[in-house]
């Protein structure tokens, strides 16, 4: 049962969207912990400890976003394989070029986009610890605020970060509407508003997120930088 | 207002495959002196009889009834299933849509699936095989059931009308960017799911017309929605979300 259901398109489509919307959970949990950054380093700092003391469950959910990621990414490489396969031989004009939208279009190249990004993302900031020598800010060593600052005052940091941000705001611009419909939730009265809950969320996430290096490097750094902590 | 048509000359770029097996290629005809008031098949019959005229050989299309119906006729012109003009088959689809001069490109609805047969003809016998795995309702065929003996509530009426108003012509499966049959297979499974004669073998129809559907090599849904945005008959995606969450409940509740 199981088996011929995770082998047929329907079911591919409606782990992905699962798979797809644990994330987008845990991305606005994430979300709420990074705005922190705005409350200073005492907020930031205090708020990683306190997830380290979960320990072992810290672990467990850790494990949870990897497997989601990790199903998320195969059963998409499943699925576009034989998306490329069905046509056969391609068409000589872009087909329907003025119906499709953009984000909707872009759900590869987005996706492959955050592929990259969370590789950097967590060598940047998972597997990099906190020390004096890249978390000190004018003198002070502010731990993982630090570290964070320190990394968006660099401008390809910065750039980097904000270029990912468009991916996911483009990704998750379809995708949360998408899931809807790819578990049956498609009906005249609550589709308009569940198309505009899924721009709201692509972009909110993605300003949200982006908000912080735009606010460290723009704000934060140059003449005034030793005004922070 | 003048009964006397406009016309226009055209450029036509044109698939030309002599069979299955045959690797194919575009060729290139003028069409002269079109009528604006004729059907774009009507066009392709006056280029063919130039062509036949001229001892070549006429570009195959599929067509039957030329009025909207039957399903048979489609090619993508310009990049657009059935053509650039909304809810028309290729057959209803008049030459006033198009301007003199312009160039159209013609090509046969494309998916691995529905293999060319011979220019702008597909075989579409995958299509049958779907719904012969699925499809019907078995019934006692015989005496006539009284009118009016199974209530049916006035929207699911509507809704399972418009699903059954699929014509099965693949223009869904030429608009998907990756080939997918979604759109006819969850006509087709919808209009019987909402009535009560469709109830009795409701599971056992959405799995066998998926797996079919799935075996013929269809590309899988990313809810791009241009199936939607070709389909001659309007079918909505909605069938789509109905087909999603009823082969999810078959799966995992019956035993079929
Ligand atoms: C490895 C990186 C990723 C790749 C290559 C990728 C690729 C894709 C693609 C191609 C789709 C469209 C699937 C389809 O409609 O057939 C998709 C859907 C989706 N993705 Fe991703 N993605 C990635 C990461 C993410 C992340 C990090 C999130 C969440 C934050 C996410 C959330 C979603 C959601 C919610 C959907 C919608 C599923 C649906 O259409 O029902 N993806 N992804
Ligand atoms: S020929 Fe019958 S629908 Fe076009």
């Amino acid at each position: 049962m199981l088996k011929k259901y995770l082998s047929s398109s329907i079911g591919k489509k409606q782990i992905v969207a699962l798979t797809g919307l644990a994330m987008v959970l845990f991305l606005l949990a994430h979300l709420a912990g990074n705005l922190l950054i705005f409350k200073g380093a005492d907020a930031y700092n205090a708020y990683a400890a306190a997830l380290k003391e979960f320990g072992a469950l810290l672990w467990v959910a850790r494990l949870g976003l990897i497997a989601m990621f990790f199903i998320h990414f195969v059963f998409i490489f499943l699925l576009v394989k034989q998306n490329r396969q069905a046509r056969g031989v391609q068409y000589s004009e872009p087909l329907h070029a003025n119906t499709r939208s953009l984000s909707t279009k872009l759900m590869p190249v987005s996706g492959t986009i955050l592929l990259a990004y969370i590789i950097t993302h967590l060598m940047d900031f998972t597997f990099t610890h906190s020390n004096i020598a890249n978390a000190t800010v004018c003198g002070d060593y502010l731990g993982l605020y630090g570290l964070v600052v320190n990394h968006f005052s660099n401008p390809f940091g910065s750039l980097w970060y904000v270029i990912a941000m468009f991916a996911v705001g483009f990704h998750l611009t379809h995708a949360v509407q998408s899931v809807a419909q790819t578990f049956g939730w498609n009906n005249s009265k609550y589709t308009p508003f569940i198309k505009k809950t899924s721009v709201v969320v692509g972009i909110g996430i993605a300003a949200g997120f982006a908000a912080v290096p735009i606010y460290v490097f723009f704000l934060a750094c140059g003449t005034s930088s030793c005004t922070l902590g | 207002m003048s009964n006397a048509a406009k016309k226009i000359n055209l450029n036509l770029k044109v698939w030309r495959q002599k069979n299955a097996e045959d690797k194919g290629y575009f060729d290139v005809y003028k069409a002269e002196g079109i009528d604006q008031d004729a059907s774009f098949l009507e066009m392709l019959d006056v280029v063919n009889e130039g062509l036949s005229k001229q001892g070549k050989d006429p570009i195959a299309f599929d067509h039957d009834c030329r009025e909207g119906i039957c399903g048979m006729c489609g090619a993508v012109v310009n990049g657009h299933a059935h053509g650039p003009k909304a809810k028309t088959t290729l057959c209803q689809l008049h030459m006033r849509t198009f301007s003199n001069g312009q160039t159209l490109v013609i090509e046969p609805f494309r998916s691995r699936a529905l293999p060319v047969q011979k220019d702008l003809i597909v075989d579409r016998s995958a299509f049958d095989r779907v719904i012969a795995s699925g499809g019907f309702i078995s019934v006692r065929t015989g005496s006539v059931q009284d009118a009016n003996n199974i209530p049916v509530e006035k929207k699911s009426a509507d809704l399972a009308f418009d699903a059954a108003s699929c014509i099965g012509c693949a223009a869904c499966v030429a608009a998907c960017p990756n080939a997918s049959a979604m759109l006819f297979v969850s006509a087709k499974v919808s209009h019987l799911a909402l009535l009560p004669q469709g109830q009795p073998e409701r599971s056992r129809r959405v799995l066998g017309m998926v797996e079919q559907m799935d075996t013929e090599g269809f590309g899988n849904c990313s809810n791009e929605y241009q199936c939607e945005a070709a389909c001659p008959k309007g079918i909505s995606v909605q069938n789509i979300a109905r087909m999603n969450r009823d082969y999810a409940h078959a799966r995992f509740t019956s035993e079929d």
